[in-house]
């Protein structure tokens, strides 16, 4: 492709009346027919119509275009449907840039015309530079197979497991405990709605599927020694009744469950066998030995508080305490009606149909105390006997209850194993113990890492139902790569050039999908079907070794030059996320809020993309000042982008400021894809504050 | 054999099973009654419990879901009848007519910039929100198409100033409309897009599952609750998201309805409507954490705004929200146990006082807001009768879809091969929808 000579068509839209009624359309194009390696440039009255796009396509053969520059709305609509055009027309849609003159130039300066289309002349002069320098980009695959490893054989476990089972493939059960069932084996019984079912009913039915099944096979008193490679490519070692088992597998699911948190030396736990957690309840009622205490006497009293060890400093809501609670008051009163049982609580909601059971628990002569949130009941021994004296929030007045039996609704934290399988794996946990998900609204099943899969109560405790909820859920995530026989990541990704390298380990430490490996020479290796292209290795590395495709550092040079060419003194040179500041920059476009036309912006990927050298690039080059715009924290399309650049562009800051530039000239902004106003905010204080107004 | 999928409902919820889907190899049918995808999500300012910005985390699933080979939309559409076949559904689908030529339409905003008649919009009216007759639902509303007022014609807008207004032509022996402006405008643009004379189109589909994925509504409160539509101030928490909304009708800008001046001192009243008689019996469990969303955010706008939440229980369910409720703790929100006994206004400022029974002391007072915040339950679409009906599946007593076995077969229907996932099945936040959906989907391809 280098010795081709290169020859780039540039296509600038109408958008009827809406570009054309601000900008100069006609002027646009001769100046661009004037610049470097253009060889056609052309105007379109609505260039996304279909009769537009066919004559694009005639023009890109006819005149042996092998760049194509659009300059017309934003690329977060319309760059699909552009790239597909130029595919057609046979050239590597890799070779398309981009340029928004609608929302970023004929939309926000509708009353400066003549400044708007100098802009969109400097947007289409970028975009060339750009575009020049371009090359062939190709979507990446990497082979999976139809293996799939499940570490847990709880409920959400073995719900997954059936599920990979049924569609085909092979699914591997990795428990640790000699029998599948998890934490369902020691509670007595679910209820739901109006259902209400023994847990070992539960247990029982999904163990007989499974050994059924002859694509399942579960492992159990299996540990997992070791586990190397990445999705399409696991080697794991188990350690399984003594034996060592080697499995080549293709994708993961994180099923590890929970366990109760030990309340230890708190309400008298440990000190007086009478009181007892709520799952050490469920186990007595499981095995019917409820009324049996020290072979003494019957209960009488039964004493349950809720939010033991919760809702603190240290830890959250438990989450499933208050129905539980519910659930077991109204078992004991099934035993023996005559039960008097008290649920102290501090906050008692009950989601639709945990109503019921709500209204049955009264209805069933269950009281209810509530105490206020920093006055827990106190627990004593008198006489041999167990004394819980509370605070009635609501009459104020105190109470003493004297329970033959105490109930600790603790919280609960994640399996002890969590540490290692996170280090097996190399995914993330928190600080109440439980694995982290990779987006908390829209990535819940998913790990950063492609093909490692998460579910159950390892991600955070919930209830029956939604345990087997996300059990299938996450066999659908594992699926989509395995039944597809491979996974594909976009052109944009990043490519290292090992020849300075001096095995920092800053790229592979720092990639926010484990997408570079490092072999046994130290040298690191991108995975490419794993790499998201947001480009923070190639910004951070200090040698200088890794280049992103399509967002090199020679093109983004390239776009910083051109845009700084002439007056550099009166323009702010910008930095923008595709994802949620070029949102931002659109949403101020569709609101047609007027704003200065001193920017240019260059869109990059990721706001971590944005390497000092090219702040400092522009800089040297006389910019007036220099906006970096990133997602609003905490959201970032590549997880901790944001957090990077942040630390990036206080580093340059000091940098700038040693070799005498004036720093405050370098601006960070973080927008939201909904905040134009904010974007246009932005640029009319830096044109005020840069004295360009 | 067919093995394509149709998705009633557009919201996260259905766009996720849509993806997941799709991503796995199946044709994709994903329908909305409404012009655009992207359901209520599309319409919040923020996500608990980490104030994600809605929008931008949407509306890239939303452009995924438009570009995806696999999938086709099908917005304004609704399910009219549906027969089963043998192992398959044959369902007959009418698409409402938006007048405008979808093809054709780039979303240019020509028409509504020559369209006359603004008038309140039907989510945002009560908040300042205005719309044309000719209008997008949503700046990212996808497919990027205007829709134009079925009331538009016929002159029915005549009195509100329609550019009809003085055509004598009876319009149902026309059926062109030269005259209108915004068909001007369009020609004008060179696109001719608007097709005031277009019909409802009969669409027939052939699938092997289905995912009912209709979601959920805010529960609109009744007039004269807590003072609802009889004081000024008085608005709902979905109004006051919007409210909040950068790219909402105010721009941001927390506002007051009466007399637009910023709110500096606002209570929100938690469980409003709930256990009335005709109220939402249940604990919708969201508004705590949307309550501690909006006071984070409204003191994020400008930190001298003094919040107060009025609450009875506490639910902060999930992960990561007790720390949520914290930060708004620590940020400075008021919170108050309390009982509202009653709501009224000053005649003259407008102004909003509380009566309330506070729960630790027993003690009655009353305390005086800017503006009141009533933080409203979810309750079932008004749309689930008729769609259980069609589809002869049930609702539980809520009015929510039914699942026949929520312990062992979750997400599953009476009906073999139809799903459910999302606020069909009851009051639900977004990480849980995208779970369900996520296991419908494969439940929907197996």
């Amino acid at each position: 492709m280098s010795d081709e000579e290169i020859r780039v068509g540039v296509f600038v839209c109408d958008c009827g009346s809406n570009i054309a009624a601000f900008v100069n359309v006609p002027e646009v194009v001769e100046y661009s027919k004037g610049l470097k390696n253009v060889v056609f440039a052309d105007e379109g009255k609505w260039s996304c119509s279909v009769d537009a796009l066919a004559s694009m396509q005639e023009s890109i053969k006819e005149h042996n275009l092998n760049r194509v520059v659009i300059a017309s709305c934003t690329p977060r609509t319309h760059e699909p449907v552009f790239k597909a055009t130029v595919k057609e027309a046979g050239l590597n849609p890799y070779l398309l840039e981009f340029v928004s003159i609608r929302e970023q130039v004929s939309w926000v300066h509708m009353k400066e015309p003549e400044a708007a289309t100098e802009k969109a002349k400097d947007l289409v002069k970028m975009g060339v530079a750009k575009a020049i320098l371009l090359e062939e980009g190709e979507e990446i695959r990497l082979p999976v197979g139809t293996d799939c490893m499940i570490i847990g054989g709880g409920l959400a476990g073995m719900t997954a497991a059936l599920n990979i089972a049924e569609q085909g493939f092979n699914a591997y059960i990795v428990e640790k405990q000699p029998k599948l069932g998890g934490i369902l084996n020691r509670v007595s019984n679910v209820s739901h709605d109006h259902i209400d079912m023994p847990a070992a009913d539960i247990v029982k039915a999904k163990t007989d599927l499974i050994e059924a099944n002859p694509n399942i096979t579960a492992y159990t008193s299996t540990e997992i020694e070791s586990v190397n490679g990445y999705i399409g490519n696991y080697k794991v070692v188990l350690n399984s009744n003594g034996e060592t088992v080697n499995l080549d597998i293709s994708t993961v699911i994180v099923a590890t469950g929970m366990r109760e948190i030990e309340p230890e030396g708190m309400f008298q736990y440990g000190n007086d066998p009478r009181v007892v957690t709520q799952l050490q309840l469920e186990e007595r009622l499981r095995n019917s030995e409820f009324g049996i205490r020290n072979s003494e006497s019957e209960i009488k009293n039964v004493v349950i508080i809720n939010c033991v060890g919760s809702k603190n400093e240290e830890r959250g809501c438990c989450a499933i305490g208050c129905p539980v609670s519910v659930k077991n008051a109204l078992a004991i009163k099934k035993v023996n009606k005559d039960i008097n049982v008290h649920i102290l609580y501090r906050d008692l909601s009950m989601v639709k149909d945990e109503q019921i059971h709500l209204q049955a628990a009264k209805a069933a002569g269950v009281k209810f105390l509530r105490f206020p949130d920093d006055r827990y009941p106190e627990v004593t021994k008198e006489d041999g006997n167990l004394s819980v004296s509370v605070n009635d929030l609501l009459l104020g007045s105190e109470y003493k209850l004297r329970p033959d039996l105490l109930v600790l609704t603790v919280g609960f934290t994640g399996d002890e194993t969590i540490d290692a399988i996170r280090g097996h794996l190399k995914i993330s946990t928190n600080k109440e113990g439980f694995f982290q998900e990779r987006h908390i609204k829209l990535g819940p099943l998913d790990f950063p890492a492609d093909g490692v899969a998460l579910c159950g109560c390892a991600k955070n405790p919930k209830t029956l139902k939604e345990t087997c909820e996300e059990g299938i859920g996450a066999a659908m995530r594992a699926a989509i790569p395995m039944k597809n026989g491979f996974i594909e990541a976009e052109g944009i990704v990043a490519d290292i050039d090992l020849t300075n390298c001096d095995s920092c380990s800053i790229c592979w430490k720092r990639c926010p999908y484990g997408a570079i490996k490092v072999n046994e020479n130290k040298e690191p290796e991108v995975i490419k079907a794993l790499c998201k292209g947001c480009g923070l290795c190639a910004a951070d590395c200090p040698k200088e070794c890794i280049t992103i495709v399509h967002y090199s550092d020679e093109q983004l040079l390239a776009q910083v030059e051109a845009a700084l060419e002439e007056n550099p003194e009166k323009k702010i040179l910008g930095f923008v996320c595709h994802w949620c500041a070029l949102g931002g920059v659109d949403m101020a476009g569709v609101s047609r809020l007027q704003y200065p036309p001193n920017g240019r912006l260059i869109r990059v990927m990721c706001s971590a993309r944005v390497p000092t050298k090219l702040i400092e690039r522009a800089y040297e080059l006389g910019a007036a000042g220099v906006l970096v715009a990133g997602c609003e924290f905490p959201t970032c399309h590549y997880i901790t982008g944001n957090y990077a650049c942040e630390s990036r562009i206080k580093r340059a800051k000091k940098r700038l400021a040693k070799k005498g530039y004036n720093a405050d000239n370098l601006w960070l902004t973080w927008c939201s894809a909904a905040d134009g106003p904010k974007f246009a905010n932005v640029m009319r204080d830096m044109v005020k504050e840069l004295g360009l107004g | 054999m067919n093995d394509s999928i149709l998705i009633i409902g557009a919201g996260v919820a259905g766009i996720n099973a849509a993806l997941n889907a799709a991503s796995y190899g199946k044709k994709v049918y994903l329908l909305d009654d409404t012009p655009s995808i992207g359901g209520m999500m599309a319409r919040l300012d923020k996500t608990f419990p980490t104030n994600d910005c809605s929008i931008c985390i949407e509306a890239p699933q939303m452009y995924e879901v438009d570009n995806h080979p696999n999938i086709e939309i099908l917005s304004n559409t609704e399910v009219r009848r549906l027969k089963k076949g043998d192992g398959d559904f044959k369902v007959r689908l009418v698409q409402k007519a938006r007048f405008i030529d979808e093809e054709k339409c780039t979303g240019c905003g020509a028409c509504m910039e020559a369209c006359p008649v603004s008038i309140p919009d039907e989510m945002d009216g009560r908040i300042f929100g205005n719309r044309k007759l000719v209008f997008m639902p949503f700046p990212q509303a996808v497919p990027n198409v205007a829709v134009i007022d079925p009331d538009c014609r016929f002159g029915k807008m005549r009195e509100n100033g329609a550019c009809v207004g003085g055509c004598v032509v009876d319009c149902s022996q026309c059926r062109e409309c030269p005259i209108a402006l915004c068909v001007k405008a369009c020609q004008k643009e060179g696109k001719d897009a608007v097709r005031l004379w277009q019909s409802n189109k009969n669409i027939n589909v052939d699938v092997k599952s289905i995912i009912v994925a209709t979601g959920i509504m805010d529960d609109i409160p009744a007039e004269g609750l807590h003072g609802y539509k009889v004081c000024e101030n008085v608005i709902t928490n979905m109004e006051f998201e919007r409210l909040m909304n950068a790219g909402g009708p105010t721009a941001g800008q927390i506002i007051r309805p009466s007399d637009r001046k910023h709110a500096h001192k606002i209570a929100w009243l938690q469980c409003a409507g709930r256990g009335l008689e005709h109220g939402v019996p249940y604990c919708s469990k969201v508004c705590c954490m949307i309550a501690a969303k909006q006071t984070i955010i409204t003191k994020e706008h400008d930190a001298s705004v003094e919040t107060s939440i009025f609450y009875n229980d506490l639910k902060a369910y999930g992960k990561g929200m007790w720390g949520f409720y914290e930060k708004a703790a620590e940020a400075g929100i008021r919170y108050v146990r309390a009982r509202p006994y009653d709501v009224f206004e000053d005649p003259e400022t407008k102004n909003v006082f509380i009566r309330y029974e506070e729960l630790e002391t027993g003690e009655l007072r009353k305390e005086e807001f800017d503006l009141l915040v009533l933080s409203t339950g979810l309750v079932p679409s008004d749309r689930n009768k008729r769609l259980a009906k069609i589809l002869k599946i049930d609702l539980d007593k809520f009015g929510f879809f039914k699942e026949e076995d929520p312990i062992m077969a979750p997400l599953e229907t009476k009906v073999k091969g139809i799903y459910l996932c999302g606020g069909a099945t009851g009051p639900i936040d977004i990480s849980e929808s995208v779970v369900q959906a996520t296991a419908a989907s494969m439940k929907a391809v197996l």
